[in-house]
């Protein structure tokens, strides 16, 4: 058997030593494309500000070559620890929305998590989208009916075919509890970012601003934790 | 929660965030201002989004039978179930 093509890694890496690593665990399926624009200029400002960004692809998303079909949490959450375990010096896991389902083996000095979301709630949009679809389309279809049928056999919503596993895996996944860890969310207050919601919008959009914040609030962490 | 100006703020801070409208057209959607078929942004995707989120937000669950077209024709459509949702 021929040997997986490795993932495209996306880094960003300021010209000294970098302080710490910081490994970007993108949003799950469309969400990942309406946030990416933001997220890679937060790692701009994060190399800008010494430290290292990595944005991989997991298999099965962005550029991968894996088909999303054969592709479960459970491998992406291994291919993460992997991706992790390649990094040399200081490290802190950054995740966003559906990433922080899949965030918690990887080893790391620190964990950040922005806005998380449950599985089952990722999976009742998708659902609902194909259902709005098949609407559109004069076909009959209910989350019910669409649930039965992907307990034997990939389904495709939402423009992605996902095997019964992943829908089973999606449907009960939840952030882990890891230390040290901060949770931010979007509004005002300590515990919150100010920004837009780029991962729910229709079209893609940017925000140079929270990504700044982003950016800002990783570093200010990595702080905290005695990292750099 | 459930008064009838908040969950209105509510709707129309959702509509903004995931339409990407922008707090002006945000404020300016009436009773009459069509929605799905009306706005290019607001497709299948759009809508399973919105639904998502209203259940989130403004803390009710939604039925699949529940969501016929009507609903999303209009704002005061969507408004005025969101509003019938919160008091149930």
């Amino acid at each position: 058997m021929a040997m997986p093509t490795p993932e495209h890694i996306l880094r960003i890496t300021p010209t000294r030593t970098p302080r710490a690593t910081i490994l970007f665990v993108p949003p799950l399926f469309e969400e990942a494309n309406r946030s990416r624009r933001t997220l890679v200029l937060a790692m701009r400002a994060l190399a800008a500000d010494g430290f290292a960004a990595q944005l991989p692809d997991l298999p099965g998303q962005n550029e991968s070559l894996v088909p999303l079909a054969e592709v479960d949490l459970a491998r992406w959450q291994d291919a993460l620890t992997k991706t992790a375990a390649a990094i040399d010096g200081p490290l802190i896991v950054a995740s966003l929305r559906g990433g922080t389902l899949i965030d918690h083996s990887a080893n790391a000095a620190a964990r950040w998590r922005l806005a998380p979301v449950s599985g089952a709630s990722l999976l009742r949009t998708l659902m609902r989208a194909r259902v709005a679809a098949d609407r559109e389309a004069r076909l009959t279809s209910s989350l019910d009916s669409l649930q039965a049928n992907a307990v034997t056999a990939p389904l495709l919503i939402a423009g992605n075919l996902l095997s019964p596993a992943m829908m089973a895996q999606l449907g009960s996944a939840e952030a882990r509890p890891v230390a040290p860890l901060r949770t931010v969310t979007l509004g005002s207050g300590a515990e919150a970012i100010a920004g837009t919601p780029l991962w729910l919008r229709a079209e893609p959009g940017e925000d140079a601003a929270m990504a700044a914040a982003i950016a800002a609030d990783i570093a200010a962490w990595s702080q905290t934790c005695g990292i750099s | 929660m459930t008064e009838p100006d908040t969950v209105d703020a509510t709707l129309r801070a959702l509509l903004a965030d995931v339409l990407g409208l922008g707090e002006d057209r945000a404020a300016a959607l009436t009773d009459n201002s069509g929605l799905f078929g009306a706005l290019p942004e607001f497709d299948s995707m759009a809508v399973a989004t919105v639904l998502t989120e209203m259940e989130d937000r403004l803390g009710i669950l939604i039925d699949d039978d529940e969501i016929d077209g009507e609903i999303f024709e209009t704002y005061g459509n969507l408004l005025a179930f969101s509003l019938r949702k919160v008091t149930d």
